[in-house]
């Protein structure tokens, strides 16, 4: 190998090297950077991928309303389309009605955020929202919804933030089952199964733990901990005693592949 | 300065690959198994360039992955900077060894290198994570989703060769493929 090559392979390595011994912190403040410089072509990457998510449902929702129209067919189509639009808008009202009481009657400062973006790499279950450092967001601050919670935010930009899911592997929380004593861990499956809800673990239960499908799960809210006490989490599937302790299989509360709109916690009222 | 062209055109192409890999979503009949497209990039890079230029497309290549996939959770860095900079070191080598077959105008070493490559990548960010967490926890979704997006990469390979190939021959004869590297 000639002297220059090895030199250059040898100066590459040593970059190599010396990047992966950066602090975490300089880690996502680099991740940062080079998020905000691909922002606006996410946003239109994100555009794109929602096309094509919606290009599935829509033939399937197809397949649906030509069972339907053949079955309505002696109505008026024009005015059913129209009633069924008004219905969609009415139904998003509601849900954006709900959201706003939510936050009125919350007892947390709660930013309200949209999902930009989800699932953009393999191994990792995490969303983009739309606020960032500007708008108070800071790391690891819960992210949740009227119905239950999503995840936590890890990398903030200016304008964006990172928030891993509670169905990753990655992120733990504390929890407690409704109406026992029992507290554990929740976090989710390494590799989620594609176009569900997600699976979440709830470990160190106690052996002899006597759960019923259906009882909910709450965040427990230990003190220093991320997540404050009473979101709900999910609702109990099944129960399984393993040698050491015993495993809940916990149902997801919020489907983030369902979810828009998501609240950040940013503090207290 | 043609080379240098070349390795110009390889980190655009690799930038562009990132972004098209963010807008495709997963694909849910693959059990959530993604389009890879940046080792593919990287690999006609690596069968084309020199060996030094190689190598400043593999540490650019590498960089921008591990940016983009950095996961950080609790202070705790799943894969660190600078991991995937050496993947693309080492498979850019291998690649690198059979350019003189690529530029005999033999197009087939591609398709192995992209859809070996791509697998490789996805299988070490894997083993990668799985060291740092509770152990290995192997699935059946996990060969899905890491030999699904490899066989989609050698299915593109012959296309990016051909497009490649086209718009060489689109320009002058000195920028066509063999004759610039």
């Amino acid at each position: 190998m000639k002297k220059l090559n090895l030199s250059l392979l040898v100066a590459v390595i040593a970059a190599a090297v010396y990047l992966s011994t950066l602090a975490p912190g300089t880690m996502q403040a680099l991740q940062g950077k080079f998020v905000s410089v691909l922002a606006p072509f996410l946003r239109t990457g994100s555009a794109v991928q929602e096309q094509f998510g919606s290009m599935g449902k829509e033939l399937k929702t197809l397949d649906e309303l030509d069972a339907e129209n053949r079955k309505l067919s002696e109505q008026n189509r024009v005015l059913l389309a129209t009633n069924n639009l008004l219905r969609e808008i009415e139904a998003e009202n509601n849900r954006l009605r709900f959201s706003i009481e939510y936050r009125e009657r919350s007892v947390f400062k709660l930013l309200p955020a949209r999902i930009i973006s989800r699932d953009a790499s393999t191994w990792w279950n995490t969303v983009r929202i739309n606020r960032g450092f500007e708008n108070g967001v800071e790391t690891d601050q819960p992210v949740l919804t009227e119905i239950g919670l999503v995840g936590k935010t890890t990398t903030v930009t200016k304008n964006e933030a990172i928030v891993v899911l509670i169905t990753d592997e990655t992120c733990r929380v504390a929890a407690k089952v409704e109406g026992t004593r029992e507290q554990g861990i929740v976090s989710g499956k390494r590799l989620q199964e594609s176009g569900t809800a997600g699976e979440l673990h709830l470990n160190f239960l106690t052996k002899n733990a006597s759960l019923e499908p259906g009882q909910k799960v709450y965040t427990a809210g230990v003190s220093g901990g991320v997540f404050p006490s009473g979101i709900l989490v999910g609702s109990v599937r099944e129960f399984r005693t393993r040698p050491l302790d015993g495993q809940a299989v916990v149902e997801p509360a919020v489907d983030p592949a369902q979810t828009e709109d998501v609240f950040v916690v940013v503090g207290a009222k | 300065m043609k080379a240098g062209l070349g390795l110009a055109a390889t980190c655009a192409g690799v930038f562009f690959a990132l972004l098209l890999q963010q807008a495709l979503p997963a694909v849910t009949a693959l059990h959530g198994a993604r389009f890879v497209f940046v080792p593919l990039i990287f690999c006609l890079a690596a069968l084309a360039l020199p060996f030094p230029l190689m190598l400043g497309a593999a540490l650019f290549t590498g960089f921008l992955c591990d940016l983009m996939y950095l996961h950080v959770v609790g202070g705790r860095v799943e894969l660190a900077l600078g991991c995937s900079i050496v993947f693309f070191v080492i498979y850019g080598s291998v690649a690198n060894g059979l350019r003189p077959y690529y530029l005999q105008g033999r197009w087939w070493p591609l398709v192995p290198l992209a859809g070996g490559g791509t697998t490789a990548y996805l299988l070490l960010q894997f083993a990668m994570i799985s060291l740092r967490r509770d152990g290995f926890d192997f699935d059946s979704a996990l060969l899905w989703r890491a030999l699904a997006p490899g066989f989609l990469a050698a299915g593109f390979a012959p296309l990016l060769y051909a497009g490649v190939k086209l718009a060489g021959s689109l320009l002058p004869e000195d920028f066509s493929l063999e004759r610039r590297y």
